[in-house]
């Protein structure tokens, strides 16, 4: 059976072509467009792993991937952080820096940043989950 | 005090005893003469303070002494004793610069009052001189300030980095200093008190200080900048300061300052110079990166498309191609955007009624507010009916607010809240019509605020061209607006927008 992955973007476009990638790459692709949706899928679909947006509406994806990684039944399943911002940038703001510095939150398992060519994204999918 | 010095001479011996006795019980010291060349003698040995003498006496008689005496010493006082009926030598004895005469027989009383005058005299004398001499102490004392005074004042005007200039009450030059002369090209002897400052100075700097005198207010000139030509036409740029000089309300004459602005002005031509490299630099990987995120979304649709191609999906072919023509439009929306910031635009004013304006802007974003559960509220004032303004700057300006009020809503963490945009007009003073943009979403970082207006500076990640407010604020500047705004972290962020309209005339 295909391996679940679900991606949590706001941006159509981001979606679409993700979706695209990963029906080529044999994955089955599920999608929320925002964090609180990403949460209930999570929760009803248990995936094998979450790409998901940092800068999106409605409850951001650092939010997200917080409740995610604070949550034992769901600490589990690797996330994929994927942004057009940098990961320096991600790092400096402030209040991600601090939960991270006191162990609170593991960093994001794989951290991309836009743009990203189909087979890094693949690549990256395939270390964590096969 | 010492006992006084008196001389006493005449050719009677028992006289000049007598007179000595009388004159050592009062208190004296008397030195005995007994001709005119003994007291003449006396008179050098021990140089008395006064000298009495007969008049008549074989050989050097009183009358030769007193003129011998006066020649040595014009200031003592010689007191002659005269025989009854010797006026005509009295009189000589006076001329000669007797102090005083006693009548022959000589009585105390007379005596007494003779001394007495010429103690006084001698006194008043010696108070004198000492006057005299103190007065010129301190004059000499006052002058030696007086000039080093005025060698400071001169060396100050001298080597003041200024120029200065001071005319008299009618305008002609009386002191002209170093970078006067440096600043004028003019040398300080071919213009003090040769020419007026008529022929020298600008006319700004000429018609300022005149009206300062008519005015006849503080007579003093602020700091004003202007430009200088000097003799061999050379331009510099000055900043000039002036006072009338008054003596009780009457204008004694003007004294004008000059300041070099050349360096000055360099610097702050290199500060905007680097400012601008600056900006452009700014301006171009602001650019670049915009263009990175479409090439990201062309890139992402291409893909899709090549997919949709490959497995002959209509539904993939779709999905890429809008992708694509979606990243066309940004694409063209960024050249919109900057051809509009760049490009200079005088606002037109049209009739038009500001209300419709806003509630056409209200029907494009409805919808996207609704999907997202934004309500819009909305408060026009009905006051403002038809008046002449420039519609496009409104429309654009509110489309643009409203649009970055619903990303500041969408983009607020506290999902609880029940966000809204309010959008509310009115009527001020002075035909300005006021917009309020209001948002209760996630407010501004003081960072956000200081950038607010930076060339494509942006928090909306790839949604944001990091121009719109730069646009908008261009428009209103062009139509002599303004536009503030009020930002609480996590609590909303309200924007005013005020624009000055004419009343239609029909």
């Amino acid at each position: 059976m295909n391996k679940k992955v679900l991606i949590v973007d706001d941006d159509d476009d981001v979606r679409t072509f993700l979706l695209t990638v990963l029906e080529e790459n044999n994955y089955t692709p599920l999608i929320a467009h925002d964090g609180i949706e990403g949460k209930d899928m999570i929760e009803k679909h248990k995936p094998d792993l979450v790409i998901l947006d940092v800068l999106m509406p409605r409850g951001s994806g650092i939010q997200l991937f917080r409740k995610l990684k604070t949550d034992d039944s769901l600490k589990k399943i690797p996330v994929i952080m994927f942004t057009g911002i940098s990961l320096k940038s991600f790092l400096r703001s402030q209040k991600v820096l601090d939960e991270f510095q006191n162990g609170k939150v593991p960093k994001p398992d794989i951290y991309l940043e836009k743009p990203v060519e189909p087979e890094e994204l693949i690549e990256a999918i395939q270390k964590k989950i096969g | 005090m010492t006992p006084r010095k008196i001389l006493v001479v005449d050719d009677e011996e028992s006289n000049v005893r007598l007179l000595s006795m009388s004159l050592r019980s009062d208190g004296y010291i008397t030195i005995p003469a007994y001709s005119g060349e003994e007291g003449l003698e006396g008179f050098k040995k021990e140089s008395p303070d006064i000298v009495i003498t007969d008049i008549k006496m074989p050989g050097m008689d009183g009358l030769e002494l007193l003129k011998k005496i006066k020649e040595i010493d014009s200031e003592k006082e010689v007191i002659i004793i005269t025989g009854h009926g010797d006026i005509d030598s009295t009189i000589m004895a006076l001329q000669y610069g007797a102090s005083d005469f006693i009548n022959k027989p000589v009585r105390d009383e007379a005596l007494a009052i003779a001394l007495t005058r010429a103690e006084s005299k001698i006194d008043i004398r010696k108070k004198l001189n000492e006057y005299t001499e103190n007065l010129e102490n301190k004059i000499k004392e006052a002058t030696t300030e007086i000039r080093r005074k005025s060698d400071f004042q001169k060396l100050l005007i001298k080597s003041s980095n200024n120029g200065i200039v001071a005319t008299d009450n009618s305008w002609k030059i009386v002191i002209f200093n170093p970078e006067a002369e440096r600043l004028f090209q003019q040398k300080q002897s071919d213009v003090i008190n040769k020419i007026d400052i008529k022929a020298l100075y600008p006319d700004e700097i000429i018609e300022a200080l005149e009206l300062e005198t008519e005015m006849h207010k503080n007579g003093r000139l602020p700091w004003k900048e202007t430009t200088l030509f000097s003799k061999n036409g050379k331009e510099i740029p000055i900043s000039f300061s002036g006072n009338i000089l008054y003596e009780k309300d009457k204008i004694i004459g003007s004294v004008s300052f000059f300041q070099d602005l050349t360096d000055i002005k360099k610097l702050e031509k290199e500060l905007i110079q680097s400012e601008r490299l600056v900006a452009v630099g700014q301006t171009v990987s602001g650019l670049a990166h915009y263009i990175k995120n479409i090439l990201v979304g062309l890139k992402g649709g291409s893909y899709v498309l090549d997919v949709g191609l490959k497995n002959n999906n209509t539904e993939k072919l779709r999905a890429g191609w809008n992708t694509i023509k979606k990243h066309i439009n940004r694409t063209s929306n960024l050249v919109q955007d900057l051809l509009t910031y760049s490009k200079e635009r005088d606002p037109e004013y049209q009739k038009c009624s500001p209300n419709e304006v806003i509630n056409e802007v209200i029907q494009l974003v409805e919808n996207v507010a609704e999907k997202n559960d934004i309500k819009i509220k909305k408060k026009l004032d009905s006051a403002i009916g038809e008046v002449l303004i420039d519609n496009k700057t409104i429309h654009r300006s509110l489309l643009n607010l409203v649009s970055n009020a619903m990303d500041a809503c969408l983009d607020d963490e506290d999902t609880n809240k029940n966000w809204f945009v309010s959008i509310k007009t009115s009527v001020e003073k002075n035909k300005i019509f006021c917009l309020e943009v209001e948002d209760n979403g996630r407010g501004m970082h003081q960072e956000t605020m200081d950038n607010l207006y930076t060339s494509f500076f942006s928090t909306k990640g790839g949604r944001g061209t990091g121009l719109g407010l730069l646009v908008t604020k261009k428009l209103i500047q062009e139509h002599n607006g303004t536009i503030d705004f009020k930002s609480n972290l996590n609590k909303g962020t309200t924007f005013t927008i005020r624009l000055p309209f004419k009343d239609i005339i029909e």
